[in-house]
């Protein structure tokens, strides 16, 4: 349609943002939770570190059950998919219905997944959601615009999660580049200086992760 | 008939700078039969883009946006009227909508039991008109309150300021609707310059015989010369000088200043 | 009629119905949930020929209640011509005294009109109420049939049913045919509102923009929309779904939030149209609701096709003696409520209560309507697989463009509660869809 509001703007990107942060933190999470069943019974403590998050939790158990669904927890995955579905719900106008749906279903996924004894198989219907999700955005929205403001969300905060799991150089250095084509072709305001500085960093022989987290998280300006 | 020169200024004070200020003003008088405005000009600070209009009742608005940082909003009208006899309302206008209560005068107990006072005193008087009703009425609202700031607000109905026996302009004006309303006599409020210096007064109008008369019941006087109207309604929401909403946290204080002075009319 | 083959399928209407949101908002406990709104496969069926005498009635009864909004904040020729009392008009809280005098862009007041109307057990339908505010309901319907069509394509190959989801384009032409050049936006008050889902599907399917008050500016008397990077977008019409006195702190309530300051100052220059007009609430109050065949009469010079319930006016003496004396056998309405409040039956109430409300009655005569009770014709629901009566409406919507235009459905809603006449979806109730055939 042309013309989308500043609210609009920050709700394409926080889309973006929160849609990733729920199936990367998923997908992470699957694979911690599988050391953790025959081993490294603290391995939440580290998960929890990594992410940056406060391990407010008193056993696995308590983990596997709170970090997945608890929604008074703010950072539990549910909490994440519910900031997802708030920025979703006020765009219908701008990417229309169907994309929604899959939010909505992913959010119907995540109830149910905590009636489960392994809410871990309906956390993986919640990633497949999301993943249809990014598929749908591509396919129906028409405004290329619109596209890349959720597309830049998203790359931001894979960068971020990244840059706090300190994942190797060839995996961040394509996150980089990614985010890098994608921001350009967006109108959100950003720093072009971050940009290049991103750039050397992943090209240094130590990176320096702290420094791509904040840069991550500065590189929009608006 | 009588010459006044008018300054009319108000001042709102912010104690943190504001932005983005949406205002509406009602300040300009308006000519009619009562009084010809012969010169009316304005400044308003910080200056903006403003427009003019006219509400429903007749009344000249400016409204506008400032929307840089400010600290402290000035309006000034300066102007001259011709004071005459005659009818203060504006012609063609429509007189139910003054007949019937708004929820700050309409009467409970306190003033129906007053009206039964008003209705045994013009009782004695021999064919009474209108007019003479409301002045006798106006006559009983200012025995019945005392002059008194700071004990009532602009939320203030005319009942709750009967039960405290006192009041400003506001409460008294209100009050005398209250009664004319409730004895079926068309009232309503009216803001404006009284002559002299202070700030500005409220008073009432009742519609007789097929022309509004203004009555003063703070002064109980009845509206000759020396009373310049800005504006009318059914009560004080519809006649608010002034009205704004801005951006930033801050109190605001509102003063007021107006000044009247007869000129001398060289008599030709 | 013969079981449609789309009531086997109405779990699967539901799921759908949950997939796309179908919801509405609703306060417990002073938090904000979002819960589903219950929908009933076993449509309302109207014969073309019934519809063909209810589009009748209603286009006679809206283009009357046009007539007679801009007559009030006009001429105000029926009051002094003595068919409407003056009082009923200056004293109802739908009377906006700032409206008086405006006349809006081509004219039109009640632009989208919601008139609930039940079918009593003789098969007369009556009108209950008219809504021409923010009637809201018709997105509902819309969404249900997309969704039925799909889930049961037989039942549609089987029956001639009207497409109701033409209805984005009788809202587009009204909001074409209103706007004073600019774009179209609809105004929400924003995410935690009851209606906010239907909101945002009318704006994706009319392609208008969804805004909040804080989007939009006044300059220079004009309306705008303000987009990310500062340009400023002219807005012709704006169908508004936040209620007068919201709607600008300005005129109406200063502490309004979600209002756009001086859009009335632009409104009534004929800068920009607002759908519906502020100050339609005049016509729509119950108590002026009595009068509404008399405007048909008086405006039109024609009988009205449509009857109301039969309606006292405890403001007459005469009404108020019957009143009295069949207290028993009627409901009583407060003129100032809304939304199934305020609406209490005579014969529910104890020796007390009942003392209490004639006494409150004879106090405040103008603040209450009395009403005979309609036996409305029941219709099925399924519960549990089961079909049970249950008490429904119907709301019909009819839309104000260059001419009246007559939505071929309507939002059907029905009670839960099987001894309940009340069937405001905020008050629990379900809906179902209305199908107007086509042959």
């Amino acid at each position: 349609m042309g013309i989308i509001s500043i609210e609009n703007l920050d709700r394409l990107y926080w889309l973006g943002r929160y849609s990733e942060r729920v199936y990367t933190s998923a997908r992470l999470f699957a694979t911690s939770f599988d050391r953790m069943i025959d081993m490294n019974l603290d391995d939440y403590a580290q998960f929890c570190a990594l992410l940056d998050i406060p391990n407010i939790y008193r056993s696995r158990e308590e983990f596997c059950g709170r970090y997945i669904v608890d929604e008074q927890d703010p950072n539990s995955i549910y909490s994440n998919l519910m900031r997802a579905y708030d920025n979703a719900v006020e765009l219908r106008n701008e990417i229309g219905s169907e994309p929604i749906t899959y939010i909505q279903l992913s959010v119907y996924d995540m109830k149910k997944s905590k009636l489960l004894s392994a809410p871990i198989v309906g956390l993986q219907k919640v990633i497949d959601n999301i993943l249809a999700f990014w598929g749908i955005v591509d396919d129906m929205i028409e405004s290329e615009n619109v596209r890349n403001i959720i597309k830049t969300g998203k790359r931001i905060e894979r960068l971020d999660l990244y840059g706090r799991l300190q994942v190797d150089r060839t995996s961040i250095a394509r996150e980089v580049h990614r985010l890098a084509g994608r921001i350009q072709r967006t109108n959100l305001h950003y720093d072009r200086e971050k940009i290049e500085e991103l750039n050397r960093l992943v090209e240094e022989d130590e990176i320096d992760y702290d420094r791509i987290v904040e840069l991550a998280d500065g590189v929009r300006t608006d | 008939m009588s010459m006044l020169r008018f300054h009319y200024h108000m001042e709102i004070a912010f104690s943190e700078p504001v932005w983005d200020h949406v205002y509406t003003l009602k300040c300009l008088p308006k000519t009619s039969e009562h009084q010809e405005i012969l010169e009316c000009s304005y400044t308003i600070s910080p200056a903006n883009k403003i427009q003019e209009g006219m509400d429903s009742f007749g009344n000249r608005m400016l409204y506008g946006t400032a929307e840089e940082r400010q600290s402290l909003f000035l309006v000034d009208v300066t102007g001259r009227a011709k004071m005459r006899e005659g009818d203060s309302g504006y012609g063609n206008e429509d007189i139910s909508l003054y007949r019937y209560h708004t929820s700050l005068t309409r009467p409970e107990e306190r003033i129906l039991e007053l009206l039964a006072d008003c209705r045994e005193r013009t009782a004695q008087i021999p064919k009474a008109r209108v007019y003479d009703r409301a002045c006798v009425y106006m006559g009983i609202v200012r025995e019945s309150l005392a002059y008194q700031k700071g004990i009532t607000t602009i939320n203030t109905t005319a009942e709750e300021a009967l039960a405290l026996r006192g009041g400003v302009c506001q409460d008294y004006a209100q009050l005398l609707i209250a009664l004319c309303r409730e004895d079926k006599i068309p009232a309503r409020y009216v803001v404006g310059m009284l002559k002299g210096e202070g700030e500005s007064h409220a008073w009432t109008e009742v519609y007789d015989n097929g022309r509004w008369v203004g009555l003063d019941p703070t002064n109980n006087v009845v509206v000759e010369q020396s009373h310049i109207k800005i504006s009318h309604g059914r009560d004080y929401r519809d006649c608010s000088i002034n009205r704004g909403v801005f951006r930033g946290q801050a109190d605001q204080r509102q003063r007021i200043r107006v000044e009247v002075a007869e000129e001398a009319v060289r008599i030709l | 009629m013969q079981e449609l083959k789309l009531t086997k399928q109405a779990e699967t209407v539901n799921e759908l119905l949950a997939r796309y949101g179908v919801k509405f908002g609703i306060y417990k406990n002073n938090t904000f949930q979002e819960q589903l709104f219950p929908f009933d496969t076993i449509p309302r069926v109207i014969g073309k020929a019934d519809f063909a005498y209810l589009e009748r009635g209603l286009k006679q009864r809206v283009t009357a209640l046009n007539c007679f909004i801009k007559d009030i904040y006009g001429e105000k020729k029926i009051i002094r011509d003595r068919v409407v009392p003056e009082e009923f008009v200056y004293i109802s809280s739908g009377f906006l005294a700032p409206c008086d005098g405006v006349v809006p862009p081509k004219g039109i007041y009640a632009h989208i009109a919601g008139i609930d109307l039940v079918q009593g057990k003789d098969g007369e339908w009556y009108v209950l109420e008219d809504n021409l505010r923010v009637p809201s309901g018709a997105s509902y319907p819309m969404i249900a049939r997309e969704l039925c069509r799909r889930s049961s394509p037989e039942t549609f190959e089987a029956n001639h049913v009207e497409d109701n989801r033409d209805y984005t384009r009788l809202l587009r032409r009204t909001m074409d045919h209103a706007n004073t050049g600019g774009h179209t936006v609809i105004l929400t008050p924003g995410r935690y509102n009851a209606a906010y889902f239907e909101h945002s599907y009318l704006a994706e399917k009319t392609g208008a923009h969804l805004v909040t008050g804080n989007e939009l500016m006044v300059e220079n008397d004009y309306l705008y929309f303000v987009d990310y990077s500062g340009k400023k977008e002219k807005v012709g019409v704006i169908y508004r779904r936040i209620s007068d006195e919201y709607l600008d702190p300005m005129t109406f309530r200063e502490e309004s939030m979600i209002g756009i300051p001086h859009i009335f100052d632009v409104y009534r220059k004929g800068h920009v149209a607002l759908i519906n007009a502020p100050g339609n609430g005049v016509a729509d109050d119950k108590g002026i609701y009595y009068f509404v065949p008399k405007m048909i009469r008086y405006y039109l010079d024609e009988e009205p096709v449509l009857q109301n319930a039969p309606t006292y006016l405890p403001f007459y003496e005469e009404d108020m003696k019957y009143v009295l004396a069949h207290f028993d056998d009627l409901v009583l309405k407060d003129v100032a409520e809304a939304g199934g409040y305020g609406v209490v039956f005579a014969n529910k109430m104890t020796a007390q209560e009942k003392e209490d409300f004639i006494a409150l009655l004879k106090k405040e005569p103008r603040r209450f309507i009395a009403q005979e009770v309609i036996d409305f014709m029941d219709i099925d629901i399924l519960e549990g697989g089961v079909r049970t009566p249950r008490k429904a409406d119907l709301r019909a919507f009819v839309l104000m463009a260059d001419e009246p235009l007559v939505w071929k459905s309507g939002l059907t809603r029905f009670s839960r509660n099987p001894d309940s006449f009340i069937v405001n979806s905020s008050q629990g109730g379900g809906f179902k869809d209305t199908w107007v055939l086509s042959q």
